[in-house]
């Protein structure tokens, strides 16, 4: 492995919400680091602070502790690009000119906007659909397009919470083939939060396991399932194992979780 | 040709009735069934409708109602948008101003007439700026309500994607307020039509509403008939002719769709 | 802090009527009103003709609301009733129902039966339109649940289809109180020789300007505390024609779907 600077270095970050004058610690001391070009997957409980840790490198929520850094290597692209779980498109936009957002924002040229946009569209696959609207559009494919608009921002890493979790089981599947196949072509810096672990090892060439509320990391794997991976690696014994071995963890974590719910 | 056969295959009744009952009351009218006084003969109003026409009368008080609309909505829109916004935007300055409008709000539109001729010269004004009143509390309410319920992810995802200061409103906020202000400006438009005839019937010479009570005043009834309804075609026009302006111009909204 | 804004206008409002910045004699100062709201109150004038509108009030309400929630109902399960009758509503809707009144006026005479038949026409469309609203668009799938669980005809329009219907009913009838009270009003104030809206021309009339305020004061007020609600309930839904949904604000409003 080089050693370079990593690409995204996130050093004893806390963050602290208060709510109904009371404070709570969702996420303590968190330290970790993503490399370049390293698709970094961040599985959790629920309530563990893994979109809030997303969002702090996001930039969109302020850490009440610690530090956070990001390589730039390229000036003149945005640092991090997000694709949310609810898409949070805009309504009244087609789905090219949601796709050209952030680069209208950034005073990119019309014809620039424009390849770019084709580019990426054709990358997932919505070509025939870039006049129409989002509310015509089905929930995966409005997830497309949220993937699209970010890879058209080319950022520095590239920010994912649980983008795949309001699919139905089939269409993840597929989406997930064709995260594996764009990752692939692109080779961004990848900071992936998801629910599944399953999702996390197929995705991921590590994965960090945050624990119950407060969210702190618990363990880091490294994943050494080969690239260029495809769907077939889930009926791999490496993988099995990898995640019966997590998954014992992670248990431990959400029944943590839940029986904090029920006492609180 | 085949389409409008469809059509009114389906529609027959809805087309047949108004048919039906003009004829009914024609005859009923003509032989005295139905007091001829108050419900005169569909035909003689129409007879009366094209005299009026004729001799101008219809369309100089028509022009004096719309023209009145027109300023009343213009000012009502223009204001209300504007405030709307801004305390859509503001929340001191929504605070400051909902309690006000909450009191002045309710007040039935006519009963501005009063103080609005204290405010401004008596006349044209006075009635423009009465029939503005409560449709600009309703643009403005319709707008307030439209900034605020845009979707709060939406608009993080969109400053995350660099839009700030004047990007963020021109390219979020408005778009986003667009359906609802739309809404206010459809209603207000109403309104200002059913605040303008009341008006007009208190202390107008002319207009359509002038022209009803006028009419009433010297028992001309078939006059009162046409004058009804050329008031009724503009309301018509002025509320499905917005909500048609709609699909145009708001290409992305859906509509609650019918179910039966 | 939202009574801030208020008061501190009332202050100003008060000191310049006072050092005759603006005319007292057209705008006296609130403390005047006031008093004379106290006044009026004690001696039992405002509070008679109230009680004048109020009873007119609901007379209009009752006969606007038991035919206007049967018919609207009725439109919604009986697709043959609501193609005859909707053509009308559709053409009467948008119309400023204080137009109605010279025609009531003659059929009636001028009295009590006129004036309280034109109030209930404003509110009869709205509860229409909105009973109507809520049959057609209730969850499609409730009806399928009700019939798998045994619920026919009858039982099935009870049990599912008028409770189904029940919220959009009750908007309906609220806004068509508003409606109502709106044109009563405007009625009072043209046509009627007690009431509210006539206590306001006629002191309009005698410049008794003090007097003519405290009903402003009064209706403003009054539905302040009678609705309670909170500034920030004012909501909207989209506005649409006669067959979809219903705009409507929130109680106080009850003018909005005036035209639609």
């Amino acid at each position: 492995m080089p050693t370079r600077a990593p690409k995204v270095l996130v050093s004893e970050v806390s963050v602290t919400f208060e709510s109904h004058g009371r404070s709570v610690l969702a996420l303590d001391r968190i330290s970790l680091q993503a490399n370049a070009g390293e698709f970094l997957c961040i599985v959790g409980p629920s309530g563990s602070g893994k979109s809030t840790l997303l969002r702090v490198l996001a930039g969109l929520l302020r850490q009440s502790a610690g530090d956070v850094r990001i390589e730039a290597d390229r000036p003149g692209t945005p640092l991090t690009a997000m694709v949310f779980q609810e898409h949070a498109l805009l309504p009244w936009r087609t789905v090219r000119d949601n796709v050209t957002f952030g680069l209208e924002n950034r005073g990119v040229p019309r014809a620039e906007r424009d390849a770019r946009a084709r580019e990426m569209l054709a990358m997932v696959g919505l070509t025939r659909f870039a006049r129409h609207y989002p509310h015509q559009l089905s929930g995966g494919m409005k997830q497309r397009v949220g993937i699209a608009r970010a890879l058209a921002n080319d950022p520095e890493v590239l920010l994912m919470d649980e983008p795949l979790a309001a699919l139905d089981a089939q269409t993840r599947t597929i989406m997930q083939e064709e995260l594996l196949r764009i990752w692939a072509t692109l080779g961004q810096t990848v900071v992936y939060v998801t629910h599944s672990l399953e999702e996390a090892l197929l995705l991921g060439d590590r994965v960090v396991l945050l624990t119950a509320r407060p969210g702190r990391v618990s363990q880091v794997y490294p994943v050494d399932l080969g690239r260029p991976r495809g769907l077939e690696v889930r009926g791999s014994p490496a993988y099995g194992a990898l995640l019966e071995k997590i998954w014992s963890q992670l248990r431990d974590e959400v029944l943590r979780a839940m029986a904090e719910d029920r006492g609180a | 040709m085949r389409a409008l056969g469809r059509w009114l295959a389906e529609h027959w009744i809805a087309v047949g009735s108004p048919i039906v009952l003009l004829v009914v009351w024609e005859r009923a009218s003509a032989t005295g069934l139905l007091r001829e006084a108050f419900f005169p003969r569909p035909s003689t109003i129409v007879a009366h409708l094209r005299q009026l026409a004729a001799d101008g009368t219809l369309w100089g008080h028509a022009a004096a109602t719309l023209a009145r609309i027109g300023w009343a909505f213009a000012l009502a829109a223009v204001l209300g948008v504007g405030i709307g916004l801004a305390m859509g935007l503001w929340r001191r300055l929504r605070e400051g101003l909902d309690p006000v409008f909450a009191v002045i709000y309710p007040i039935p539109s006519v009963l501005f007439l009063p103080l609005v001729s204290f405010l401004v010269p008596p006349g044209e004004i006075a009635l423009v700026v009465t029939t503005a009143v409560t449709s600009f509390f309703l643009i403005a309410f319709t707008t307030t309500h439209g900034v605020r319920q845009i979707d709060r992810l939406v608009v993080e995802a969109a400053v995350h994607y660099g839009a700030r200061g004047w990007r963020l409103f021109a390219t979020v906020l408005l778009p986003g307020a667009l359906p609802f202000i739309f809404t206010g400006l459809r209603l207000g438009l109403g309104f200002a039509l059913i605040v303008v005839v009341a008006v007009e019937i208190v202390s107008a010479s002319r207009g359509l509403g002038a022209l009803l009570w006028l009419s009433w005043q010297i028992l001309k009834v078939e006059d009162m008939y046409a004058t009804f309804f050329v008031i009724a075609l503009l309301g018509a026009a002025l509320s499905y002719g917005l909500a048609a302006l709609r699909a145009r111009l708001l290409p992305w909204v859906q509509d609650v769709a019918e179910r039966r | 802090m939202s009574l801030a804004v208020p008061a501190a206008l009332l202050a100003l409002w008060e000191l310049c009527s006072r050092l005759a910045i603006i005319s007292p004699r057209y705008f006296p100062a609130p403390t005047t009103v006031g008093w004379v709201l106290a006044d009026r109150f004690i001696a039992g004038d405002l509070g008679a003709q109230s009680l004048i509108t109020l009873t007119r009030l609901a007379f209009a309400f009752a006969l606007a609301a038991v035919p206007g929630v049967l018919l609207g109902l009725l439109m919604g399960i009986a697709r043959p009733v609501r193609d005859a009758v909707e053509p009308y509503i559709a053409f009467i809707f948008p119309v400023p129902k204080i137009a109605l009144l010279p025609f009531l006026l003659i059929i009636l005479g001028v009295g009590e039966p006129a004036f309280v038949l034109t109030g209930a026409t404003s509110a009869f469309f709205q509860i229409v339109i909105s009973t109507l609203g809520g049959v057609q668009t209730m969850d499609p799938r409730l009806l399928e649940v009700g019939r798998n669980y045994g619920a026919h005809g009858p039982r099935l329009f009870w049990k599912v289809i008028l409770p189904a219907a029940l919220p959009a009913i009750f908007t309906g009838l609220r806004l068509g109180l508003g409606l109502a009270l709106v044109t009563l009003v405007a009625v009072e104030f043209i046509a009627a020789k007690s009431g509210l809206g006539h206590l306001v021309y006629r002191h309009w009339q005698m410049l008794s300007t003090p007097e003519m305020y405290a009903p402003h004061v009064f209706q403003g007020t009054s539905t302040d505390v009678t609705v309670p609600e909170s500034s920030t309930a004012r909501e909207s839904t989209s506005g649409a024609s006669p067959r979809c949904s219903n705009s409507w604000r929130n109680m106080r409003a009850g003018k909005t779907s005036a035209t639609y």
